[in-house]
């Protein structure tokens, strides 16, 4: 099986999106014969190169963070970049894998609804939406806090390369938590009145030497 | 009443007029009107740096247009995003520059309505009320409105405040401007 990715991160090749895609792929290359190549968005001046691998593919991944609650604007340029291809009847099959900060997969689902029928528009098969929240910062996580779902990228990819399809059951396990429990929100809630949930931000404040303007106002 | 615009027009001239009479419709009724066509602007896609709240807090370490976007909005009492749908979604201009109103937050997260996960305000004020002005394209249908509508609202909620209408070109310029008035 032959495999197109697009990374969307505006981040390019430090991107969260990145890591993922390392985990995922790497499942998907234990099935024999396989193989991908990559290509980031953000990198690519020449829209159209990128509309011409989309074409040219049979089967597409495109991953992206969630900007806004939804795909970012140059995720957004992209998309609009694939109008030529309307109403062909040999276009690739296509996935998607969309990634937040926030934990709640919940978030993602408005998006997800629209890249179903982007796929609809353009005639492609749909796989199905990889979900997954929580994820900013988990460059500086230590190992144990993100094996488990590293492993479950890595068991999509493996399953997608024998059959081409997204298993059900993995995303929803994934994806959890969809909503917060109550138990989430009073950890949440916790954090933020210990100040432990801005631990992460305030390290890197203090770093910059910003931490005394982080509440800056320059607009009134 | 104080009324930014945020005009995400691609590349259309039937909803350049639309957009113009709205806003000349608007300022009759006494409201001010900053209106931003942002074609014409110089405004950097997000890199997601996170400069805008760990380096600069609260503006984009970008000195592009954006700062002006900024500053015109968290003023506002009111802002419509306005833009036709491209591939069943407002135009790419004017998601980018949504992307760069994240300044308007802070980094920390709390709980909104003691369910979800959002940032915080940065400033101490309530923010614009928002709403969306659309034109269809050729292959839009009821679907992709309602699809349109519903990520418009998190959007809202994103921003700490609420969506008012997402309403379509195909009416009338005064109910859009009427609509307006009675916020
Ligand atoms: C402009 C901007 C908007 C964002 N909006 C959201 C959002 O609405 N929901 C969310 O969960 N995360 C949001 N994030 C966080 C990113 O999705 C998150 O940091 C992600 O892990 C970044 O992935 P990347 O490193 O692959 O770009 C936003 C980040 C930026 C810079």
């Amino acid at each position: 099986m032959k495999l197109t990715v697009f990374n969307g991160s505006p981040r390019g090749k430090k991107s969260n999106t990145a890591i993922l895609l390392e985990h995922f792929l790497k499942g998907f290359m234990e099935t024999e014969g396989n193989s991908y190549e990559l290509e980031y968005i953000v990198n690519n001046k020449d829209v159209g190169e990128l509309v011409e691998m989309f074409k040219d593919a049979n089967n597409v991944i495109l991953a992206f963070p969630l900007y806004t609650g939804c795909m970012s604007g140059i995720v957004k340029s992209f998309v609009e970049s694939l109008k030529p291809l309307y109403g062909k009847q040999d276009n690739p099959s296509v996935g998607f894998m969309v990634q937040g900060g926030f934990p709640e997969a919940y978030q993602s689902r408005f998006v997800e609804r629209y890249l179903e029928k982007l796929a609809k528009r353009l005639n492609c098969q749909y796989l199905g939406c990889i979900v997954k929240g929580g994820i900013e910062g988990i460059q500086g996580k230590p190992q144990f806090m993100t094996q488990k779902f590293f492993y479950y990228f890595y068991e999509l990819g493996k399953v997608y390369g024998k059959s081409g399809k997204f298993d059900e059951e993995m995303l929803k396990n994934l994806a959890k938590p969809e909503h917060l429990s109550v138990l989430g929100r009073l950890f949440y809630k916790f954090a933020r009145l210990t100040g432990m949930a801005n631990i992460h931000w305030n390290k890197q404040l203090k770093e910059n030497k910003a931490f005394e303007k982080r509440f800056d106002r320059p607009f009134t | 009443m104080k009324i930014t615009i945020l005009n995400g027009n691609s590349d259309n001239r039937k909803f350049d007029d639309y957009r113009n009479n709205l806003v000349k419709m608007l300022k009759l009724s006494d409201n001010s009107v900053a209106h931003f066509k942002l074609k014409e602007m110089e405004i950097r896609h997000c890199r997601g740096c996170f400069g805008c709240w760990l380096k600069t807090p609260g503006q984009c370490i970008y000195k592009d247009d954006s700062h002006a976007i900024c500053r015109e909005v968290i003023n506002s009492d009111f802002v419509l995003f306005a833009a036709p749908l491209v591939m069943g979604f407002p135009s790419a201009v004017l998601k980018i520059a949504m992307d760069k109103l994240i300044p308007l937050l802070l980094p920390y997260i709390e709980l909104v309505d003691n369910k979800e996960c959002h940032h915080e305000k940065r400033y101490d004020k309530e923010y614009p009320l928002i709403g969306l002005l659309i034109e269809k394209g050729d292959d839009t249908d009821s679907e992709d409105i309602e699809i349109v509508s519903d990520i418009f609202v998190r959007f809202a909620i994103d921003f700490r405040t609420s969506s008012r209408f997402v309403m379509q070109t195909d009416i009338p310029v005064q109910e859009v401007s009427d609509e307006i008035n009675r916020i």
